[in-house]
């Protein structure tokens, strides 16, 4: 796929992009290629670590609007240049490096916030805009967009669009493809397209769904209307402790058929007796869980007496509300280098998702099939999305010291089977292949299996309107 | 590259690390991924595993402003300040400094500043000279003040002297060694400055700081690396807090609303965010826009301008627009530097100065 080309030809197509997007906005720096080709995927960060250079990008360009992306495109699309997309890099599944080389598409340029309309309860805003700078926006009319994932601070709005991320309080608002109205898109080709303006509609298939989730691979995604909700009245925590993860799996299931809290979070024994120890300080054995009810005050009363009487008739010990509020105040530092698991470890995030039937199922055969293929691994996992008729699983594997191979190569091949392995027995046990990361480059290969024949679905999409394969090239399995 | 084992780690730890990404005010009026802590983190790091050369990072090393942003908000305390300047300091001592970096840094060590101006604006100088008797205070006016923003200077002088104050200010004021620092680090031509600065000052009891640079490293620089200084510094905005609360300025208050750009070198490097509120209050109606006290968010200055101007107006106009969120039509600035950038892009909302809230 990467395309040989010589000094000449290159000058000139350097040429036309610095005629479409501005000279200052073309970069073939050295510093531009080299942070482009590293994003938060455990093997961009591991190869980096080991002092190679990851596959970069031969021109890094910075639109600033769907006119430039749409004429960046047409130049892409006639030279067959790959087009990889790029938000803020903090993407976890290697769905931004530009692994054919090409251009890096950064959106970053087209981070204007257009309207704050709180009559429509929407901000509409460029996708190059860091998610916290919506947020803030929000705030300053009294109003939040309750979308709060780890990485609040450094994604942008397109970022999450683009792999269907999920916020800490997604039980009661929604994961992002719940939160968008409405998109501007430019297809490979250059067309700049609208989806319809109201996103529950019977005029055909939802537009929104087609472009969400599709990782740069069918078009770039370039403006969106994200909801925006009233502040609550009143937020309350309430930690509990359960024996064992069946009673809070019953309890919770019991729970969500009568009302939705807005965090929800159990921790297995392993998670609970190390990082929420840390953390937050419960230094008890069990399963340590943190529920989040909000809204109006007359209404969280109810609910937290339905939340007790609840909790209660599955055995959870009640430890009060100050577990959870100090969850809360720390749930970002989770994720700070020093807290966080980080390089020289080896770890990664097997998320998936399934009915309550067998969530808990596939969380026991994922821990067996990984402790038993690769015994110098530790298994720890947490249920942190929820819904009435199932949830997810966030089980991460960390090797660590001598175990970790110094290769890189090596420590690839490794990596590489302890996904294979994980991912593939959350498949066979009804799981899907991801919950709220994505797929990316790490997980393409297992998109046949997850989906067989329906990956012709996918595909017969990517070919119509990519016919010339240039959007992110060997993502998302396509 | 030669690197401190403390800055090594921090460099490994930042360079996978996106959680300030939302808050570096360059990166914010770029939306370039390179003007990020962990882009700057990632190239040094990759210098260290000699996978790039020092020179194919410089330009990036000298986008970062040092305003530490990024350092308030690392939970875990990482620090990235730190080894940019690091990383600075020896790429100076290897002679791999951008030439345009260069430049500016002979002209500090030639002349007393970046700039390379050794003329003093007529008005500035007039004033300067009906202060050069020896009194037990010196207003230090810093070098930005005296060639960039000789008008600015003057409004320091006149508040003073409405207020009554006897002052002296220097005819040939030295170099406080602040934009050294910025430049090159801990170098030996930044402490040889700051050393003969420290000899000159030392001859009064009291220094009043106009520019928070200034002040930043005179408080705060001189005794992490032993330069003497005996005499008293104060920052311009806490010695008029003083003047208003003693009636040595008779305030009124103006009912005008207006909100206040904290100096990062104030409300994070010296932890001072209540004084020059104290002065605003007296003279008008404080709101606050995001980002304020120790969170503030830079504005330009006027160093960097020298070599991103662009950048700096995109820098300040970001600024403006957190001033518009909360339907301010009054900006006041309390360091030369921001008031110059922000004064450069002003347009529905008024720039000035606390020298100007005050004198009226």
């Amino acid at each position: 796929m990467q395309y040989q080309m010589n000094e000449f030809l290159f000058a000139m197509i350097l040429t036309e992009l610095e005629d479409a997007v501005g000279k200052e906005n073309c970069s073939t720096r050295a510093i531009d290629k080299v942070t482009h080709s590293v994003d938060y995927y455990w093997l961009s960060r591991m190869w980096a670590d080991r002092g190679c250079r990851m596959p970069e990008a031969d021109i890094v360009v910075c639109p600033e609007n769907a006119q430039e992306v749409s004429k960046v495109l047409k130049i892409a699309n006639y030279y067959k240049l790959p087009v990889t997309t790029w938000g803020a890099g903090g993407g976890t599944q290697g769905g931004a490096i530009p692994v054919c080389g090409g251009i890096i598409l950064d959106t970053k340029r087209m981070n204007k916030i257009y309207e704050v309309n709180t009559e429509g309860m929407y901000i509409e805003c460029g996708t190059g805009a860091i998610y916290k700078h919506i947020e803030w926006a929000a705030n300053e009319v009294g109003k939040a967009t309750m979308h709060y994932p780890s990485s609040l601070t450094c994604s942008t709005v397109g970022g999450f669009l683009a792999h269907r991320g999920i916020g800490v309080v997604s039980t009661k608002y929604g994961k992002i493809d719940d939160m968008v109205l409405k998109m501007e898109v430019v297809l490979p080709n250059g067309d700049i397209i609208e989806t319809c303006s109201a996103p529950k509609h019977a005029a055909g298939p939802d537009l929104n769904q087609i472009f969400i989730g599709s990782e740069g691979t069918l078009g770039i995604i370039t403006k969106a209307q994200i909801r925006i909700f009233d502040q609550p009245e009143e937020r309350r925590f309430r930690g509990f402790l359960f024996q064992d993860m069946t009673g809070a799996f019953k309890a919770s299931r019991e729970l969500l058929q009568k009302f939705k809290p807005s965090v929800m979070r159990l921790y297995d024994e392993a998670e609970t007796a190390s990082l929420i120890k840390k953390i937050v300080g419960v230094e008890r054995k069990g399963a340590f869980m943190n529920v989040a009810y909000e809204g109006v005050k007359e209404m969280v009363e109810v609910e937290e007496k339905i939340l007790l009487e609840t909790f209660a008739k599955y055995g959870a010990e009640d430890l009060g509300s100050e577990y959870g509020e100090k969850w809360w105040k720390e749930k970002i530092t989770f994720f700070y280098p020093g807290h966080m698991m980080d390089i020289p470890q080896m770890f990664g995030t097997m998320d998936t998702i399934a009915p309550y039937g067998k969530i808990e199922e596939i969380y026991w055969a994922m821990k067996a099939a990984i402790e038993k293929e690769f015994p110098q691994a530790k298994f720890i996992a947490h249920f942190s999305h929820w819904y009435e008729w199932g949830a997810m699983v966030y089980d991460r594997f960390i090797i660590e010291g001598k175990d970790v191979p110094q290769d890189p190569v090596e420590a690839l091949r490794l990596h590489q089977r302890v996904w294979t392995t994980g991912v593939r027995t959350a498949i066979a046990h009804g799981g899907v292949v991801n919950d709220h990361h994505g797929v990316g480059i790490k997980l393409g290969r297992l998109m046949k299996e997850q989906y067989g024949p329906a990956m012709q679905v996918f595909e017969g999409i990517k070919k119509q309107l990519d016919p010339n394969g240039i959007m992110n090239p060997f993502k998302l399995g396509l | 590259m030669i690197m401190s084992e403390k800055g090594k780690q921090h460099v490994d730890s930042c360079r996978f690390c996106w959680m300030c990404h939302h808050i570096c005010p360059v990166g914010n009026a770029t939306g370039q991924e390179r003007n990020t802590a962990r882009a700057r983190a990632l190239g040094i790091s990759l210098v260290n595993r000699e996978a790039i050369e020092l020179s194919e990072i410089m330009d990036n090393i000298f986008e970062c402003a040092c305003c530490g942003a990024c350092v308030k908000e690392c939970v875990t305390g990482w620090d990235p300040v730190m080894f940019t300047k690091e990383t600075r300091l020896q790429a100076a001592m290897e002679g791999k400094l951008p030439e345009y970096i260069n430049v500016l840094v002979d002209n500090c060590i030639e002349k007393g500043n970046a700039y390379g101006i050794t003329e003093i604006d007529a008005a500035l100088k007039e004033k300067i000279a009906a202060h050069k008797e020896k009194t037990d205070l010196v207003l230090f006016l810093g070098v930005d003040a005296i060639y960039k923003a000789p008008a600015s200077a003057v409004n320091a002088i006149k508040v003073l002297e409405k207020a009554g104050v006897s002052f002296t200010v220097l005819e040939k004021e030295p170099a406080s060694g602040a934009q050294l620092e910025y430049l090159i680090s801990a170098a030996n031509e930044t402490k040889e400055q700051m050393a003969a600065c420290a000899k000159e000052l030392n001859g009064f009891k009291t220094v009043v700081v106009y520019d928070p640079q200034d002040a930043k490293v005179l408080k705060r620089e001189y005794k992490e690396w032993d330069i003497a200084l005996t005499a008293e510094v104060k920052t311009f905005t806490a010695y008029l807090a003083d003047l208003v609360k003693s009636g040595a300025l008779k305030a009124e208050n103006s009912g005008k609303k207006v909100v206040f750009q904290d100096p990062f070198q104030l409300a994070r490097d010296l932890s001072e965010t209540e004084e020059a509120r104290e002065v605003v209050k007296a003279y008008a109606v404080l709101d606050e826009m995001l980002c304020n006290k120790k969170d503030t968010m830079w504005a330009g200055n006027i160093l960097m301008a020298e070599w991103m101007p662009e950048v700096m107006n995109r820098v300040a106009e970001d600024r403006m627009n957190n001033a518009r969120g909360v339907n301010a039509d009054t900006i006041v600035t309390a360091s030369v530097s921001e008031y110059t950038a922000l004064k450069a892009v002003e347009k529905d909302v008024k720039v000035i100065s606390i020298e100007e809230l005050i004198l009226g």
